[in-house]
């Protein structure tokens, strides 16, 4: 099966199990692969954490490995240190072959449900397969209750390139701005990263700038509290736990590397 | 004697100490509308006391001293609001005893 076929075959798996309940995703074309891929995104967005069919699995294994490593992928032994065990890069976090990646997840934490947003929960989500929205599901389950921000969990990676997905959600900033209390909850969202990686003997991990998205916390004021956060874990800890700071706009990409300029 | 850790009140009624949300912890979560309480008898520093739901934001607060609950404020699991009240009598969450009076001395002034 090519992926050609894969795609066809996952598409039609998913629109019949989606039903007839109408949604945006009907109007999206789906001649030119492109477009048919654009629609898998789409439709995986909005798929509920239910049961799958094995054969399903093993056409979307198949089909996410050959997407996910057709893109060349980056390494820890791609990158320079800025500092001893820190590093910055930009781009596509899903394309990081480390130990763990970072997820800016939502409270309901199950991944973002909107067709094609395009958001990191959404495009982890996509590349790493149904599986991981069913493991977020079932923690979310055994909880009994939503995940509160500055807290993480940890995940397989599934179909991505990173073994382990660490998902934690950031403080939402609102029309009242950044407050001690957002600052504090942030810092703990790294913090208790880190230990989780720690906790599970993890030796490289790839942050998202937690919270800058969707959630509206200021860029500068994050890639402070961030670099600051993990610079006294370790020296408090002692961990040797390699660190990027994953960005993917060019500003804050100028904003992390001032950071480190300035502290030389 | 009432000292503030975080964002957390600590205030030492005789030799009960009753923890309480701070004016701007209870702004800035908004309307609590869920909570549960999430300890067993005795609590070290930093143990989650209370998983809250509230309308900005979800949260678990952690007590700021080790100690023993000797009281949990039920009312607010069928009324979970009263954690915004201003009035102390309302928006307790536990009170504690056995705390190292040291570790309290130590806290911020309140």
């Amino acid at each position: 099966m090519d992926q050609k076929v894969r795609l066809d075959y996952l598409i039609d798996y998913l629109m019949r199990e989606k039903g007839n309940t109408s949604t945006d995703i009907e109007a999206i074309k789906k001649d030119s692969f492109e477009e048919k891929l654009h629609l898998f995104q789409g439709l995986c967005n909005i798929r509920a954490p239910k049961p799958v069919d094995n054969a399903f699995i093993e056409v979307q294994d198949a089909f996410l490995t050959q997407w996910n490593h057709e893109r060349p992928l980056t390494t820890i032994s791609d990158l320079a240190a800025v500092e001893p065990q820190l590093y910055i890069w930009q781009g596509d976090i899903t394309s990081l072959k480390v130990d763990a990646i970072v997820n800016a997840a939502n409270s309901r934490f199950i991944g973002c449900t909107q067709a094609n947003h395009t958001c990191i929960d959404n495009i982890i989500h996509t590349r790493a397969g149904v599986q991981l929205r069913l493991a977020c599901a079932g923690i979310i389950q055994a909880r009994g209750r939503k995940e509160p921000a500055g807290k993480a969990k940890i995940t397989e990676g599934y179909n991505l390139p990173a073994d382990f997905v660490i998902h934690t959600v950031g403080p939402f900033i609102d029309e009242r701005g950044v407050s001690p209390l957002k600052e504090r909850l942030l810092a703990s969202s790294y913090r208790s990263s880190l230990t989780l990686a720690d906790e599970h003997q993890l030796s490289t991990i790839a942050f998202c700038c937690i919270s800058t998205g969707e959630f509206n916390f200021p860029n500068q004021r994050a890639a402070e509290i961030a670099v600051h956060t993990v610079k006294s874990y370790l020296a408090e800890t002692g961990s040797e736990l390699d660190v990027i700071f994953n960005v993917f706009k060019d500003e804050d990409f100028r904003i992390y590397q001032s950071l480190f300029e300035q502290s030389e | 004697m009432k000292k503030r850790s975080e964002f957390l009140f600590i205030e030492k009624e005789d030799q009960t100490y009753i923890l309480s949300m701070t004016p701007e912890l209870q702004d800035d979560i908004g309307t609590v509308g869920f909570v549960e309480f999430t300890m067993g008898d005795e609590v070290k520093k930093d143990d989650t006391i209370l998983s809250l739901e509230a309308s900005k934001t979800v949260l678990e607060l952690e007590s700021p001293i080790a100690g023993k609950v000797v009281a949990r404020n039920e009312a607010l699991i069928s009324e979970p609001a009263l954690l915004n009240s201003s009035k102390s009598e309302e928006n307790w969450i536990v009170k504690l005893t056995d705390i190292d009076e040291d570790v309290f001395n130590q806290l911020e002034e309140a």
